[in-house]
């Protein structure tokens, strides 16, 4: 039987806090992230709500020497890279550099708004971009940090990670999918530790335009806070949010040589492709049907195992439908004793960092044996009728959690995560 | 250990649109390097490229539903993709499985991509020359200035996604934007996957567009890019031109290749990756990085440096990358050094999609018995040693070639090939 990987570190910048017990407190007692936007002007768009992270400048844990190449949401990964080492109580040194490896989720990096009002006024007065006005040279520093690899880069220069680096983007999966890869890295005997998670800051200008242009945004303006509702009939869209979730995975030989608890053990992951529409969920769930079983199977159990699903839950109409008729298609009956939440309605949907904060809420439940609330699920939706939590945190041993993350395109993925110390 | 072949390949480059024609023009001297046609350059110091010909890269797509909700990068990955998967012979296979869900769901999509794109962000532009910056006229127009799918157009997991919804195929998959070394980490997800029994067949790959003006200015400025040519190891050597496609290798066990009677082009023996932590650019001088990356794919692949017929390097042709890939060489292989050789020079550097693109050639080289020359070389730079490179074509003996990635972030990857089969 292959050694266990346990997590042992956890770091969380989330819209209900900086830090693991600021978060988690603020989500167990129902609290809500999410607020009119405040860092720039959203006034002429539609949906004037988002999930933003209680921080000014996020990059304030940014080593001095490389703060210049950080924007926001490197500023997020670093903040809660350093907690989840601090946590964990292990940091790369000369010789154990090259045994650490990197797994991270990051957002789709594109100019952001004010560099692309600046490109618009050197070289597109018109709305064209005129090619000659950039033949000068540009700002090698602003260039590094439009670099999607830069989060990365920054991570393993700042705290020393030298062994096998790699960036991951599966949209909405990613933060998920790192995970699921910083295991395999595990598993597979490249690397005795792992630094594995997700970072998104998609709450700019450009990004809320992206989500606006879709249709997937709730715009409820006037009520922030009950905005973002899965699985409510209700519900019309997700709110967008941003943070960071950062992990320690190692193995449990070594956490157990270093006296280092678990928050649990990460015990399996799964991911598969809906290969459907590049606009919609199959409304059979085909996809995340595979990644669920697939994780399960990766972690040696059966669905009758599972104690408590953190769904994806966004809260957009199709979302929470499809992944109800998955959960319906692979528990069958033994759906009756789950406890099923999604912590979105109080965080938003924080998309290249989602899986991996929902990732580290399932540790801590396991962890706690509670599973978070539905802050906002008061009408639920006939058409996804399971199991869910109430309004208010449900108390129970927990055994075994699933964290599920869909992204756009049909990119699916699901965790495993068992209590520590339970036999498989 | 479960041994891989590959099965198929795919390949949009600008040297040409099969592993064949690609190989025949590099033997023949010839490069893809040339002024860039796609947009105007004029009065750029810096202005050469190695591009595909087709100023519309998504009409190479037969699917013509889909053209409108790809972008340039996206259809070069799905055509290389599709190319692979058809000449793997697969979509014949599936159809004449007894139950084609399991096959779709234990087949594999592995996709590295550089991620991030200018271009993307100049969907905006209109729309920024009218509100002129001012953001609630930004927030209140957007809807009737841009395309409502832009960020679906956009996503840089599209190409993973839409060779899903082509294919059929939904099992396991990756996209890695992990710069140029996510080609070798997506060809080791496969492996890894296929050698651990969780799927029967695997994709890789890796596709890139980056020859676009704010890309192009950002490397010119941090004096990356060539002037003339690409020389790697030269000691003229001034930088590294980009190119741009798609390169994909269909992936199976031996085993069931043999089964099926499939033709191989070769064997993955395994890889292995470092980083060097050192900041977004730079690069060690020791070449630590890439030495242990070396190191991780020999034991990966039970292999030991004296198997080594051929390195193809990453060889990109700046000064710094160069010289310490050549420092990292001498200290794995010493004086015992195989034959050295670097294909940039004629294919530009197509980032994620370089290394996949330059396995194919190595395994060429391989069959071929022959070690193509750096057909830019002229003076072997004195700070690489007396590192093996030539610029005259050189007979190869043995079967094994050893491929070398280097990216952003300080990530280095490396990968060893066979041709025997047997």
């Amino acid at each position: 039987m292959a050694e266990p990987i346990w997590i042992t570190g956890l770091g969380l910048v989330t819209p209900l806090g900086v830090g693991v017990a600021p978060t988690w407190q603020a989500l167990l007692a129902g609290a809500s992230g999410i607020r009119p936007i405040g860092r720039f002007d959203a006034s002429g768009f539609a949906v004037r709500i988002g999930a933003e992270v209680p921080l000014g400048d996020a990059t304030d844990a940014v080593a001095p020497r490389l703060r210049k190449f950080a924007g926001r949401q490197h500023g997020f990964a670093t903040h809660a890279a350093a907690e989840a080492l601090r946590d964990a109580g292990v940091a790369p040194t000369d010789t154990t550099a090259p045994r650490w490896g990197c797994a991270l989720g990051c957002g789709q990096v594109t100019l952001d708004y004010d560099e692309l009002v600046a490109t618009a006024a050197a070289a597109a007065p018109q709305g064209e971009l005129q090619p000659a006005r950039l033949a000068a040279p540009c700002d090698p520093i602003a260039f590094a940090r439009q670099q999607s690899i830069a989060p990365l880069a920054l991570l393993a220069t700042q705290f020393g990670l030298r062994g096998p680096l790699r960036a991951v983007h599966t949209a909405c999966a990613s933060g998920g999918q790192a995970i699921g890869s910083g295991l395999k890295m595990l598993r597979r005997g490249e690397v005795d530790f792992v630094l594995a998670g997700g970072t998104d800051a998609m709450l700019t200008p450009i990004g809320l335009a992206g989500f606006c242009l879709l249709g997937a945004l709730s715009a409820d303006n006037d009520d922030p806070a009950r905005a973002s509702r899965p699985f409510d009939r209700t519900r019309n869209g997700f709110v967008l949010g941003e943070g960071a979730g950062m992990m320690v995975l190692e193995r449990a030989d070594t956490a157990r040589a270093r006296g280092a608890p678990p928050y649990a053990e990460l015990a399996g992951e799964g991911n598969a492709l809906s290969s459907y529409r590049i606009t919609d969920p199959h409304p059979d769930g085909r996809g995340p049907i595979q990644a669920m079983r697939r994780a399960l199977a990766d972690a040696g159990e059966s669905p009758a195992a599972v104690d408590y699903i953190n769904a994806h839950g966004t809260s957009t109409p199709m979302n929470d439908r499809s992944e109800c008729a998955a959960i319906h298609a692979l528990f069958g009956a033994a759906v009756d004793r789950l406890l099923v939440s999604s912590t979105k309605g109080q965080i938003g949907h924080l998309i290249a960092a989602a899986g991996a904060v929902e990732a580290a809420f399932c540790a801590l439940a396991l962890r706690d044996a509670v599973a978070p609330p539905n802050a906002n699920l008061h009408h639920p939706d006939p058409a996804c009728a399971l199991p869910f939590v109430g309004a208010a945190p449900q108390r129970r041993a927990l055994r075994v959690a699933l964290s599920n993350s869909f992204g756009f395109g049909g990119a699916n993925s699901s965790l495993v995560l068992r209590a520590a110390g339970a036999v498989a | 250990m479960t041994r891989i072949a590959i099965t198929g390949a795919g390949v949009v480059c600008g040297l040409g649109r099969t592993v064949e024609e690609v190989w025949q023009a590099l033997c023949g001297g010839r490069s893809a390097l040339a002024p860039i046609r796609h947009w105007d350059a004029t009065g750029w110091p810096r202005a050469l490229a190695a591009e595909v010909a087709e100023a519309d890269a998504t009409a190479l797509l037969a699917d013509r539903r889909a053209r409108k909700l790809m972008r340039r990068s996206h259809a070069f990955g799905v055509v290389a993709g599709l190319a692979a998967v058809e000449a793997a012979g697969w979509r014949a296979a599936r159809d004449a499985a007894a139950d084609a869900e399991v096959f779709n769901d234990r087949t594999a999509l592995y996709v590295a991509t550089g991620g991030g794109n200018y271009r993307d962000a100049y969907d905006f532009l209109p729309l920024l020359a009218r509100s002129g910056g001012a953001l609630p006229a930004f927030g209140s127009e957007l809807l009737h200035a841009v395309p409502p799918m832009w960020l679906l157009q956009t996503l840089p997991n599209n190409a993973l996604c839409h060779l899903g919804i082509q294919t059929g195929f939904s099992g396991p998959h990756a996209c890695l934007v992990t710069h140029s070394s996510g080609g070798v980490l997506a060809i080791g997800e496969a492996v890894a996957a296929l050698r651990a029994g969780e799927v029967d067949r695997a994709v890789a790959v890796a596709h890139e567009a980056p020859i676009e003006p704010q890309q192009l200015q950002g490397y010119a400025t941090l004096g990356l890019l060539a002037e003339h040519a690409v020389r790697p190891f030269d000691a003229r050597r001034d930088g590294c031109v980009l190119g741009e496609g798609g390169v994909a290798l269909a992936l199976e066990p031996l085993e069931a290749a043999r089964g099926r009677g499939a033709s191989m082009l070769g064997e993955v023996l395994g890889s292995g990756a470092a980083g060097e932590a050192c900041g977004v650019f730079d690069v060690r001088p020791d070449g630590d990085g890439l030495v242990r990356a070396i190191g991780a794919a020999l034991s990966d692949a039970g292999c030991a440096p004296r198997d080594v017929a051929l390195i193809v390097a990453h060889g990109n042709g700046t000064r710094a990358s160069d010289a310490s890939e050549a420092a990292a060489l001498r200290q794995v292989f010493g004086a015992a050094c195989p034959p050295v050789t670097a294909f940039k020079w004629a294919l530009g550097h197509l980032l994620a999609a370089a290394a996949p693109l330059e396995t194919l050639l190595a395994l060429q080289a391989l069959h071929g018995g022959v070690a193509p020359g750096i057909a830019t070389l002229e003076r072997r730079d004195p700070a690489c040693g007396d590192l093996p490179v030539s610029r005259d074509p050189r007979p190869l003996r043995g079967d094994t070639a050893l491929i070398l990635s280097r990216g952003f972030a300080g990530t280095d990857a490396a990968l060893l090939v066979r041709t025997g089969t047997a």
